[in-house]
């Protein structure tokens, strides 16, 4: 059997604070109580995934959600994502339109290449363009050769920039995986935020070593994505959990002051027939209430780091 | 030292024919909470039996998940429990008390109960020497002694991680309960190597957020459901003899917006009913220790001495 030895028992980082530096401590309630700056208390930040999964992406060493589950070549898991691409957006768009509602559009820069009439009907609506990383079969981990990552995240930046003629100051890495210098890379790239964490429900500071990134709350556990796909929870179950979230941050925006309500969309999973128009009710809803307002991620960024916190 | 096929804590005993259970007040559950406070390491040490983390460090999404407990879920969680006077009997990795005072200090001010669920979750005790576990014990005694002015009464092993003597241990520093028992709904004497009055409490993994919403991906109206259902049947059988019910939570789970609901559903609904004692796991432990411990270890000598015959 083997032995433990005494660095077990080592705890460098036992003290007030975090493990790390890249972020302070801070209790979501001890935020002052303020609203947004147009008055606001709730903002629906919708952003949606353009994905593109190629067939022979890697399964190591850890197989992205969504990921191909069948041996390859799979066409059916590739087919069923792109998709996505082809129909399900052009659902939300109908969608997303009919409520005056402007998401942010988390694009791998492969999508966009391949893509243009897609690119054009996004910067038509006026949608936000974010960084995502290439593909999903390129992810940021530590297994990834530094100089490599680096070429990444440039060409995501530069490609999206240069086809969208857009700033594209926000970054998501695929399936929420950073490396240990991926937020470093995103800001010496002219990034503003990030939006990987999944550690609170309203921005925070990040230091980098090119000065701090804000840390947007792009949700997880209330993406279509894991309730629809990797939960395989039916719809009328996703339609309860986004009601509940829309009503307790709204209740708690009362007195805690603005909050932020992030669905996060894939159109391959939401954009499906089936499950379109549960969307669709539960964002009539929400936007028929007094106090709520969407915004795009940098918009909210700018609002944040506006109130100087 | 030789692989054991039974951990040897307990004796078999029927659920019929058992001493009767009496709970102060005559009530007919003892129903308690243990929210489980954890820290888990973005960079822990190598474990030579279990890896930590699901992806390369640093593992974000896996990381963020669990700390969004700590700066968002616990205030939202400890709110509706106080809303129905219910308090919590905490599962504590102690390195808390470090990191985050505040929320020890949130729980003093509660009036809960603050018990070891070892240093860091990310930390286990597979391997150790009992000496080193001993050195585990004795940390989580000091720790929480300097942070509440509390004993340490309750044992939850960190991430479940048990050594084969780890029972013995606990019994021979003076813990008074253990809950790395999953075999009764009852209270139970614990076997241990030397003469010692440790007791078994239940705490009901069928009522845990974790393996209910992470594992078997339920959805929080059919957890509540669950949680009802659960509490229905100890409540029926309750009538006869007393039974205990325990919900474990964790505040990255249950603080969520979407699921804060079902917890105050299921605290309604519990504390609705007449007959509930609720209690910390230091005094269900400490009740049955002083009022049935001995009836039911002389029962389960009479069965042994049956079945020996």
């Amino acid at each position: 059997m083997s032995e433990i030895g005494s660095d077990y028992f080592h705890y460098p980082h036992r003290r007030k604070g975090l493990d790390h530096d890249r972020f302070d401590r801070r209790y979501l309630r001890d935020i002052p109580a303020r609203n947004w700056p147009d008055g606001e208390r709730l903002k629906l930040w919708i952003t949606v995934h353009f994905e593109h999964f190629p067939m022979d992406m890697p399964a190591k060493p850890f197989v992205p959600p969504g990921g191909m589950d069948r041996p390859y070549p799979s066409v059916w898991d590739f087919s069923t994502r792109d998709y996505g691409n082809r129909v399900g957006i052009f659902r939300l768009f109908k969608v997303l339109d009919r409520y005056g509602i402007r998401a942010t559009a988390a694009m791998n820069s492969e999508v966009a290449e391949r893509y243009p009439l897609l690119l054009q009907e996004i910067l038509r609506r006026n949608w936000e363009i974010a960084a995502a990383g290439v593909d999903m079969g390129q992810l940021h981990h530590s297994q990834v050769e530094q100089a490599r990552e680096a070429e990444l995240v440039a060409q995501s930046f530069g490609t999206l920039r240069r086809l969208s003629g857009q700033a594209v100051t926000g970054w998501h890495s695929p399936a929420h995986s950073q490396s240990a210098i991926t937020p470093d890379l995103v800001a010496e790239n002219g990034g503003k935020y990030i939006a990987d964490w999944i550690n609170d429900d309203l921005p925070f500071a990040f230091r980098t070593r090119a000065g701090e990134l804000t840390q947007m709350p792009l949700s997880w556990d209330l993406s279509d994505h894991k309730i629809l796909h990797s939960q395989s929870m039916p719809v009328t179950d996703y339609e309860w959990q986004i009601n509940a979230a829309f009503d307790a941050l709204l209740s708690e925006a009362q007195e805690g002051g603005g909050r932020i309500l992030s669905l996060s969309l894939s159109p391959w999973v939401i954009g499906q027939p089936s499950r379109i128009r549960t969307l669709d009710r539960l964002l009539g809803r929400f936007m028929a209430a007094s106090g709520v307002a969407s915004a795009t991620g940098e918009e909210l960024r700018q609002d944040w780091t506006s109130r100087g916190e | 030292m030789t692989r054991a096929a039974d951990p040897q804590s307990y004796d078999y005993a029927p659920y019929q024919g058992r001493p009767k259970i009496v709970w102060p007040g005559n009530a007919r559950v003892a129903f308690w909470v243990a929210p489980n406070i954890e820290y888990y390491e973005l960079a822990p040490p190598p474990s030579p039996t279990r890896s930590v983390w699901y992806r390369p460090e640093p593992d974000v999404i896996n990381y963020s998940m669990r700390d969004y407990g700590n700066r968002v879920g616990f205030h939202r969680m400890a709110d509706v429990m106080a809303k129905y006077g219910v308090r919590g009997s905490v599962s504590l990795n102690v390195a808390v008390c470090d990191h985050y005072p505040e929320i020890i200090e949130r729980c003093c001010e509660l009036d809960w109960e603050l018990f070891s669920h070892g240093i860091y979750n990310t930390r286990y005790l597979y391997n150790m020497t009992e000496e080193q576990q001993r050195e585990i014990i004795r940390d989580s005694r000091e720790t929480i002694l300097r942070a509440s002015g509390q004993s340490l009464d309750g044992w939850l092993s960190p991430a479940i991680s048990n050594g084969l003597t780890t029972q013995d241990l606990l019994a021979e520093e003076g813990i008074k309960y253990t809950l790395d028992l999953f075999h009764d709904d009852q209270p139970m004497p614990v076997k241990t190597r030397n003469p010692g009055r440790l007791v078994s409490l239940p705490y009901m993994m069928e009522c845990n957020d974790v393996p209910v919403l992470n594992f078997r991906n339920i959805s929080p109206r059919n957890y509540l459901q669950i949680i009802r259902d659960h509490f229905d049947q100890l409540y029926e059988e309750g009538e006869e003899s007393g039974t205990v019910m325990c919900i474990p939570l964790h505040p990255y789970l249950i603080g969520q917006p979407h699921r804060l609901a079902l917890l105050d559903a299921a605290l309604e609904y519990v504390t609705s009913h007449s007959g509930v004692w609720l209690a910390t796991g230091r005094e269900i432990a400490a009740h049955y220790e002083a009022n049935h411990y001995d009836q039911f270890a002389g029962w389960i000598n009479s069965i042994n001495a049956e079945t020996a015959k």
